[in-house]
This record gives structure tokens, sequence and C-alpha cells, in this order.
């Protein structure tokens, strides 16, 4: 399963030029049943990189545009009269489907917001008191324009924290950029890509991240990184619900690198993505500074 | 190579600059006016251009202008003396390469150079105050030196700094104790400066000046009890040429300075040891009769103590001796006092008249202190000036005058009585702290008193005694009218609070003369003697303070193992590779630095890889077989693992 996984990875590359570690990123975290929160400019291939997740996975796919004027109804669907057979009928919501990229997210009111984040929490929705589970598997990709951008509403800190992941693209390369100007459509590549890897095997590779194995030294590590950032006062501290999403991260991390054992360096290579947002919800995608800064002063031992 | 964001940190830039512009004051000593100015000149630029974020100067610009400089400094060579020659071309090499900092290594060059420069500045100043500042700029130097090396992000590390510190202390302690006193390897070039102290002519009215300065001259600690105030006439110097307005000291007795006076069996039963402030003079200070000194130290004949060189460093040496006047050396000596100048008929008639009623001269000197004392003489800090016959105009007219003054008068009378006299320079008293057991004396218990001779020995006579024994018993300040007590102290020293820092400054002065500057071969020898002597109780004390120390240390490692162990594969692996692994980045992972090795030595890319695949597997799955197996391999690779430790290092 693991070489499924890895023909999506390069797929995914074909389409996305010179963002690998990205796009390993975010496979990470779809494996870790995470979210994922792209932030970046328009028109750095946010949308792109989630149609081709979700292309190549196999998976269903909507998409949302976030405005002000969007309402919690208009995402989770409601339930409408059916004059012919004289009942309600509920209409479900583009949150129904396996892949939700959730478009400049910080574009919509607060109370829009808060509705999906609630349903990536609980992995439910309630109309009228009905309770409906969401499919699995359920990849929410939010993306957002920098705060300095007009019109947007930031996230705050409790529901930033939903999400495992955020990530910047940033811009492409030179060499990159020249062969994307010299293909015709990056659209026709997105319908190119075929299923790689089926719902019934991402699920297996999902229930597998929990069982890579993490020795209590390596937990040491992670407690010691996370405790420097308590008792701080130029950072918010990392909660654990924060080092959970870290050590399943890692455990992903570890898992597409062909490994049943999770290393320090795994750690590393994750908890910039995974705690920065956390630590410092204003800051930049771009720069994590605070996270290096934690890296660089925690001794490793091991 | 220095990275780029730590070069353009302003904080470190300022802080080599600060340093520099310390440097610069400190050692200002050695420097002419025109290259501190350049120096200033150099450095001000510098400090624009890290203000404006300007880039670095160009090396070519830096090197062409260092060369002219050092250039010109050659040139001036001979007028600068070589140690001073080296201190320019030091700092000047220190401030050029500040100018043109690029890279890391110049970084730690200059680094180096600063702490070289800081040395250098116990060349010139010995003063405790003075010591403290070269020690915060050799902090400041420290602290630029860790920045250099830390993480450009990190915050200073307290408790890392105050441990190494720690560390260090014994060791340092144990240098200072320990480490031989070599002789100097040059001389220290006489510097430029202004000597203080009393000079080799004494006007009427140079005493007057010097007592208005309160700075220390010298310091005594008597080996026994103090002698009476009365009889602490610290001798100076001998003025024995009088022109009829001034006396000088003779021209033998300055050549005569470098003579040993034979060693008589005097009885020595007063010891003491002087402490002198750096004067830029020879003339040291001595009681009575001194017989014997510490090697540093000279007895000339006249019973005066001087070192071979200009005191410019605070100098301290040992005397023992006795109260009993000075003998006199040879028939030469008496009639060098016996001259008489030209001038002053009414004293010469004066003295005349004395020496008839007293042809002895016991009786005469007696009858002149009756004179001062019966007669309305006054002593005074301010006297009117006098005219051409000025022993006349002080003895008949104004009769108002200083110490000199009286001391002078006297002496001329004597030689025109027919006895050998002469103005003795030196001072009087001193003040006495008996908590610090030391005698301070300043330059304001200067003092002019006469000897004369009498069967062969000469008899101090102090004039001034007769006129104000205040003077004598207590201080000048008792002994000056009102009015005057205040040339003595200006306003600000009244000031009760500051008067009492100045004292405890004093008193830690003189610690810190004693205990550090004065510690020499001798304390040292000393040391090492009592050392010897209670060697048994040392070892047991020494054995005693090990055994804590491990007890400690043991105590530490078992309540830590019992919170956050080292894994058995890091232990292993740091068994073995400990020396290479003392190289690893503190936040970098075991395997991944061992892993960065594997492009940088391809001989050792199969070794590196299995090792770093078991110690994966040991440390990461908790697998007891891969540990196993990583025992085996650490022990059965021992050559491979040599090679690998060489490889890390040498990359």
């Amino acid at each position: 399963m693991l070489t499924q996984l890895h023909n999506v990875e390069q797929s995914l590359n074909q389409v996305i030029l010179g963002k690998s570690s990205q796009i390993r990123l975010a496979l990470c975290c779809l494996l870790a049943e995470g979210h994922l929160l792209l932030e970046d400019l328009p028109g750095m291939g946010k949308t792109t990189l989630a149609h081709a997740l979700a292309n190549s996975l196999g998976l269903s796919y909507r998409r949302v545009q976030f405005t002000s004027d969007l309402l919690p109804g208009d995402l989770v669907g409601m339930n409408i009269y059916d004059a012919r057979s004289q009942q309600f009928r509920f209409q479900a919501g583009p949150v129904f489907s396996q892949v939700l990229l959730a478009d400049e997210i910080n574009r919509a009111s607060p109370k829009t917001q808060s509705a999906l984040l609630e349903a990536m929490e609980e992995k439910q929705v309630s109309v009228d008191g009905e309770t409906r589970a969401l499919p699995t598997p359920f990849f929410v990709i939010a993306t957002q324009n920098p705060l300095f951008h007009a019109g947007t509403s930031a996230l705050p800190e409790s529901q930033l924290d939903r999400f495992m992941f955020r990530l910047s693209l940033g811009f492409p390369d030179h060499q990159a950029e020249h062969q994307l100007l010299q293909r015709d459509s990056s659209t026709s590549r997105l319908e190119l890509l075929t299923e790689q890897l089926n719902t019934e095997q991402l699920r297996a590779l999902q229930q597998q991240v929990p069982k890579v194995a993490a020795s209590d030294a390596l937990i040491d590590y992670l407690l010691a990184l996370v405790n420097s950032s308590r008792h701080r006062s130029d950072m918010l501290p990392l909660s654990p619900r924060a080092s959970k999403a870290i050590l399943r991260a890692a455990k992903a991390f570890a898992l597409i690198n062909q490994r049943d054992y999770v290393t320090a360096a795994d750690v590393q290579q994750v908890f910039p993505y995974v705690a920065e947002h956390r630590l410092a919800p204003a800051s930049d995608a771009q720069e994590s500074r605070l996270s290096q800064l934690l890296l660089l002063q925690t001794p490793c031992p091991i | 190579m220095l990275t780029q964001q730590m070069l353009q940190q302003k904080k470190l830039l300022l802080c080599w600059a600060a340093i520099q512009l310390s440097l610069l004051l400190l050692l200002q000593q050695a420097f002419a006016g025109w290259v501190i100015a350049i120096f200033a000149l150099l450095l001000l630029y510098r400090l624009l251009s890290i203000f404006q974020a300007k880039a670095a100067v160009s090396l070519k610009l830096v090197n062409l202008l260092a060369g002219i400089i050092a250039i010109t400094f050659f040139l001036q060579l001979r007028q600068a003396g070589v140690l001073h020659f080296m201190l320019q071309i030091l700092l000047l090499a220190a401030i050029a390469r500040l100018l043109a900092l690029q890279h890391l290594y110049e970084a730690r060059q200059l680094v180096w150079v600063h702490y070289f420069l800081i040395a250098c500045c116990f060349i010139l100043h010995q003063d405790m105050l003075i010591a403290l500042l070269i020690f915060l700029v050799f902090a400041a130097n420290l602290y630029s030196h860790y920045r250099l090396f830390s993480p450009s992000v990190s915050r200073l590390n307290w408790r890392q700094s105050g441990r190494s510190l720690l560390i260090i202390l014994p060791l340092w302690l144990a240098m200072f104790l320990l480490f031989p006193r070599l002789p100097p390897f040059w001389q220290i070039p006489n510097a430029n400066i202004a000597s203080t102290g009393l000079s080799d002519t004494l006007d009427p009215g140079s005493i007057e000046q010097l007592v208005q300065d309160d700075s220390l001259a010298f310091r005594v600690e008597f080996d026994g009890a103090l002698p009476p105030r009365q009889q602490l006439y610290w001798r100076a110097r001998l003025y024995e040429d009088f022109d009829g307005r001034r006396w000088q000291v003779n021209a033998l007795r300055q050549n005569a300075s470098r003579q040993r006076a034979p060693d008589n069996a005097a009885d020595s039963s007063l010891s003491y040891r002087v402490i002198a402030e750096a004067s830029q003079q020879t003339g040291l200070f001595a009681l009575a009769t001194p017989v014997t000194s510490s090697s540093n130290v000279f007895i000339s004949p006249g019973g005066l103590l001087s070192s071979s060189k200009p005191v410019s460093q605070r100098l301290s040496y040992q005397v023992s001796g006795s109260l009993i006047p000075v003998m006199l050396i040879s028939e030469q000596e008496q009639q060098l006092n016996l001259r008489t100048a030209a001038g002053n008929p009414q004293t010469q008639q004066f003295a005349y008249q004395l020496k008839q009623q007293y042809p002895q001269s016991h009786a005469l000197v007696q009858a002149l202190a009756e004179h001062f004392r019966q007669q309305p003489f006054y002593y005074s800090l301010t006297p009117p000036p006098l005219g051409s016959n000025s022993i006349d105009a002080f003895l008949f007219d104004s009769r108002t005058g200083f110490c000199s003054h009286y001391a002078s008068a006297s002496a001329v009378i004597l030689r025109h009585a027919g006895i050998a006299a002469r103005v003795v320079g030196g001072y009087q008293g001193g003040n006495w702290h008996p908590q610090q057991g030391y005698l301070a004396v300043r330059q304001r218990e200067a003092h002019a008193w006469v000897e004369y001779l009498d069967n062969g020995v000469w008899q101090p006579f102090d004039p001034t005694a007769a006129v104000a024994p205040e003077r004598i018993l207590n201080s000048l300040d008792s002994a000056l009218p009102e009015d005057q007590r205040a040339l003595l102290d200006p306003g600000w020293r009244q000031l009760a609070l500051l008067q009492n820092v100045r004292q405890q400054l004093m008193h830690l002065d003189y610690y810190w003369s004693v205990w550090v500057l004065g510690f020499n071969e001798n304390s040292q020898q000393q040391l090492w003697h009592n050392l010897y002597r209670h060697l048994p109780a040392i070892a047991y004390a020494v054995a005693v303070l090990f055994s804590i120390i491990i007890v400690l240390l043991l105590y530490y490692r078992l309540t830590r193992s019992s919170t956050g162990n080292t894994p058995e594969a890091t232990k292993q692996l740091y068994r073995y590779l400990g020396k290479a692994l003392a190289a690893k980045p503190p936040s970098l992972s075991v395997s991944a630095f061992l892993l960065q090795y594997v492009s940088h030595s391809p001989g050792q890319n199969v070794c590196l890889k299995q090792l770093t695949a078991l110690y994966e597997q040991a440390l990461y799955k908790e697998d007891a077989v891969a540990l196993k197996q990583l025992k085996q391999y650490l022990q059965c690779h021992k050559a491979e693992l040599g090679r690998l430790r060489r490889a890390i290092k040498n990359t």
C-alpha cells in the first residue's frame, strides 16, 4: 500500500511542481486524520493541491468558496419541505464529502467558520436535532489569505487548534515556474490524474499510523520540546492536544518514510508545521520562527 | 564563515566598538595625542557606519589605510618606545579589523586580540577601581565571544554561563597563587607623565601647593606598635644647596642615590612595610635611620631610600631601622652644609647674636625654637609674598609662613651661626586606621624640617612644632586658622557620606594592594612553605572535599536517572563515540548527526549506515535484539570506529 501512496505522491508532484516537501506533509496530514490549513497568497496552487489530492485518492471532492454572507446552512445542508411527498427532506450540504476544500475560510463570518470547525472535530453534523455522520475519510483543506488582506476575519486560537497542519506553498522556484509556463494547462493534468489508492487502502493506512512505534526516550524528547514552550511570555503554550497532534503527525511522517518507528528527526521535521500556528496564531506561515527557536533551544540527547 | 545576519547584529559590532573605545581610554597614557586622534576618528567612522547600517569598508582600503598609519607609527618608534609602539600596532590592528569585518574567523581573531589588549592594560594600571573597569571590559569581550558561538537567536543562558565561571574559578585562583612570578619580559618605558610629590627644589610655596592635594602618597603597616606621632617624620629629600631663595638637592646626592650605605650593626628595632603610590620619581620614604630594606630599594648614605627606576607602579618594600637620628658620613658632608649664601643681612646679624649668646649648638637651637614660640609668628597656608631678601622679610617683617618658610629660615640661621644644617623634605604624621592596621600618608602631609649637626649626628629640629604644635600632634587642619581650612577641603569633600565612601574605597584599595598586587615571589614561597608545613591537614581536607563532591555527584546522578534516564542504546554509542559526538549540536539528534557524514567521508559509509540503522532500531523501536547487535557491532568494529571518530573530527 505504501508503494501506491508513493505513486500518489509522484503524480501530485507532476501536477504541483517543485513542492515535494509540502506535498509529503499534506499526505502526512491526511494519513494522520488531521485537517490541513493552507495559508498563501491567491494563485499559489492551493486549490490545485486539494483537487489533485482528491482525484488521485479517488475521494469525493467538494469546494466551498467562503464569503462573508455564507451561512452555516449553506455548508451543512438543511431540511427542505418537499411539496410532493409533503415531508421535510434533508438536502445535504457540501460538507458531506470526503475532501472538502474550504476556500478562503477567513472571509466567512465566525458563525459559519465554527460550524465547519465543529464538523471537523465531531465528524458529524446535527441539523434540526438529527445527527448525521460525515463520510469517512473526512479531510478538510481550508485555505486562507494572509491576514493583512482586506475583508478577512481571523480564526481564533481555539479554532486554529483544530487544524493539525498549517502549510504554506510559497512561490515556486525558477525552474519549476519555467516548466509550469511551458506546458499547456494544469487543469488538463488534473484530469489525467487517476485513482492510485482506493478508499479502503487509505483507511488501512490511516489505521496503521497509531501502530507506529514511539519509544519512551522519543516521547521524553517530544515532551521536552513541548514543555519548553510553556512558562514563556513570547509565545502561547502548547496544549496536550498539540503534543498528541505532534506525535500523530510524526508517526504518519515515519510511515510515509517507510519506517515503523518514529525518530527524533521525524518529530523535528513535522514540528514547525504542527506547532507554529498554535504558538503564534497571527504569525506568517512562511517563516516558522518560534518553533525553530524551540527546536534550537531544546537539546536532543538521543 | 560568519553568517551575514550575525554580523549585521548591531549589538555585537557595537559591543566591539565600545570595547575598543574603552581600550583606547585605558591605554591613552601610552599614546601621543595624534595617535589617539587617529584611533578616535577610525572608531567614530565605524560607529557611524554601524548606525547607518552600512556594509564594512572594503579590505583593500582598510589595508592601505592601516599600512600608512603603521608606517607613521614606525617612524615615530624612537619617540614612543617599543612597548608603546607594540600597543599602538595591536590596537590599530584591532580597529582596522573591525572596520573590515566580514568572516567568522576574523571576528575570532578580533576577540583574541581584544583579550591581549585588555591584559596589556595592567601594564599601565594597577589601581583597584581601574582593575574593576578592566574586568568589565573583559566581561564585555567574553560576552561577545559567547555570542559569536551561541545560536544567534537564543538569549544569554545565565545558568550555563554561571556554571562555566564557577568551574573556571578554582583554576583561576590556583593560577594566581601558584603560577611562578616571572621577571618582566620587557622594560616598561618611563611614561612622560608629570611626577607627583616632593620635587628636587624647595621654593617657598611649593609645599603649600602640595598640601592641597588630597591624594595618597604612601601607606605603611608596622610590624610592631605605631611609634608616637611626634616621631613620624618620613624623610624623602635632603635639600643642601641654598641660593638665597630656594633650596635644591645637591648634585652629589642625586648621583649617590645608587650607592648602598655600609651595613652598620645599628639596632633595627623598628620594622615596617611601605606601599608607595606611583609618583614617577625615584625617591622613597623612611623614618630616621633605615638599616635594611627589601632588594628592590636602595639605602643611600644620607639615610634616604630610593628605587632604581622612577616609581611608575605601586611599589611595596620592607624596611627595618631605628628612630635614632642619621649619622654624619664624611667631612665633605659637613662642609657642604656649612655653605651660606649672600644676602639677608638682618638674618646674619641675628645668627651672630645667637651664636655669641649660646655657643653650644643644642642650646642655640633651643633658643631659636623659643624665639619662634615667644615672638608673634603665625602659621599660614597663604603667606604674603616676600621680597628679594626673603629670609629677612619673613623673620623680621611678615612673620607669617608655612613649614617650608620656617625650615628654610632656621637652616639659614644655623648655617650663619656656624652649625652645619640642611632642610629635609618629606611627610609628617599620617592617618592611622586602627581597624585595617595601616597608616595612610597623603600628599597633604608633606612637610619640611631641619637637621643640624651635633656631635656627628644629624639631629632633627622642626621649627613648625614650635610655632604650631597642633600640626605635629594632630593634623594640618587643626593647625590652620578656620578660614584657611576651606582651602584644604573643597565643599564636596566635606560631605560626610562621600567622605565615608572614599574612606572605605581607600581601605579596599589597601587590601587590594597588599593581597593582590603585593603577592610576589616571597609571598608565594611563603605560601608553599605553609602548604608544606600543613601538608597532612591539607591532604585530609582535600580528601574530605573530594569524597563530599563524589557523594554529591553520585546523588545527583541517582536522582537524575530516576527522572529521565538515557536509553541504553545512546549510552552504548556515547561510550564508543563520545568524543566525536561532543561535536554534535545540542538540538540535532544522534542519528541525524552521524548521517551527516555519509556524504563527507565515503570510506565510512557502510559502517555509518549500519551503525545508525542498528541504533535507530534499538532506540526508537526498543528492540532488544537490535540493542544486542549494536553492542556487538560496537565491540567488534573498534578500528572502524576509530577511523570514524577521526573522520568526524577532521570535517
